[in-house]
């Protein structure tokens, strides 16, 4: 089965993207920050990797960037989950190695889309 | 109408459901299904309240008392409207990009050919050809492409014209690469960018009725309503769109959709159906009977 991290420092949104992610197929690991979701990276690599943006710590935007500088760091899928919207952040996002991007509020069919653009289902 | 009377209790007198059914099936050709009494609610409960009525009930009555086309017309695209996204059919939008535009472009080399959208909705269809056009425009040089996008009259045809998505919209469907290089977001919603809006005409238009207003076409592509027609619908359609491709054209069908036992002057490209060519009319020359034919014989004196 398919492993996905959720990074979300609401427990909440780590809920509702879980069950959703789940239904997918996916076998669901949690972090509550970047550098949380970077220490269990360094254990084991996900399959996929839905984060936030802002977060304490370190946010989705650092941890990606060191995510990809990882032995095998550049295999998982990283698709970004944030309220961030401006046109020149989800340009970085890109730039730093993310390959989708959802913007919250989200449902399950755009979980399901994104993921399906990604190459994950 | 006062505005409390445009928020008042929308309900519908159950023996309407039936008369429904039977109007969207005479007006578009389509069958609504046995379950439509949750779509007749909810689709038609907002009309009536962006079109003033008090109630749903209200609106059904004066629909069929008065017998007006223009309602008629404005019911029967609310109940057929498709809930679409971008990119929908990846298939066949998988064989405009691989097949039929670089065959269009190799017979032409260049010049101009017309693609039309039949039964676009809200519009993700045409501009997705218009991004698909922009992303291949090295390939297509020398190509110009005009896009239609045709259907009822409808709120969806308006937001079609004004390219306004929502946040949800633009999140199905539509890899966000897209979404950043051809939309400009705009309060909650997000706006086509007017170089693609550009590129794509929309007509309203009656999809049941002679076509003869639209020219013809080097491409059509019509995914995802063929099987809710009936079948005299889905012959007359057919027909209809068979007389809009030019020769050599192609007819995109939805995945899975076909045109089963008829051709309407069409070949079928692949092996698996969706995909058709327009065949080439072969004039055969006039022959004077007066003319005597030779036998292949050669006869010396």
């Amino acid at each position: 089965m398919k492993t996905c991290l959720i990074v979300d420092d609401s427990r909440m949104i780590r809920r509702v993207a879980g069950r959703i992610v789940k239904d997918l197929g996916f076998e669901t690991l949690e972090a509550i920050n970047g550098q949380d979701a970077l220490d269990k990276c360094m254990l084991e690599l996900p399959d996929a990797i839905l984060v936030d943006w802002a977060m304490p710590i370190m946010d989705g935007f650092d941890f990606v960037k060191k995510l990809r500088e990882l032995p095998g760091g550049d295999e998982p899928t990283v698709v970004f989950c944030t309220s961030v919207r401006d046109v020149s952040r989800i340009v970085e996002a890109l730039a730093a190695g993310a390959d989708e991007y959802i913007m919250k509020p989200f449902d399950s069919d755009i979980i399901e889309s994104k993921f399906a653009l990604a190459g994950l289902v | 109408m006062s505005a409390s009377a445009r928020h008042g209790a929308l309900s519908l007198a159950p023996t309407y459901y039936d008369a429904l059914r039977r109007l969207t099936l005479e007006l578009a050709g389509i069958n609504l299904g046995a379950n439509h009494a949750f779509l007749v609610e909810t689709r038609l409960a907002r009309l009536a309240r962006e079109e003033g009525y008090e109630s749903l009930d209200a609106m059904v009555n004066e629909l069929f008392q008065t017998g007006g086309s223009r309602l008629a017309i404005q019911v029967v695209s609310a109940l057929t409207e498709r809930d679409t996204h971008f990119f929908k059919d990846k298939t066949a939008f998988k064989r405009l990009r691989e097949i039929v535009l670089p065959d269009l472009h190799h017979k032409r080399g260049g010049g101009r050919i017309r693609i039309l959208s039949f039964g676009c909705a809200s519009g993700q269809e045409p501009y997705g050809m218009a991004m698909v056009l922009d992303q291949m425009r090295d390939e297509l040089a020398g190509m110009k492409v005009d896009i239609v996008g045709v259907d009822y009259p409808s709120q969806a045809l308006e937001r079609a014209r004004e390219g306004r998505y929502t946040h949800f919209d633009v999140q199905r469907g539509l890899p966000v690469r897209d979404l950043v290089q051809y939309f400009e977001p705009d309060n909650a919603d997000w706006v086509i960018k007017d170089n693609i809006r550009e590129q794509v005409e929309f007509r309203d238009i009656h999809l049941l009725s002679k076509l003869d207003s639209l020219e013809d076409f080097h491409a059509v592509m019509f995914c995802g309503s063929l099987p809710h027609y009936s079948a005299p619908a889905r012959v007359r359609v057919l027909r209809g769109l068979s007389g809009l491709v030019k020769e050599n054209g192609y007819l995109i069908l939805g995945e899975g959709e076909s045109l089963s036992q008829m051709n309407f002057g069409f070949n079928r490209v692949t092996t698996e159906s969706g995909l058709y060519k327009k065949r080439e009319v072969i004039i055969e020359p006039e022959v004077d009977p007066t003319l005597k034919i030779p036998n292949g014989r050669t006869t010396f004196g």
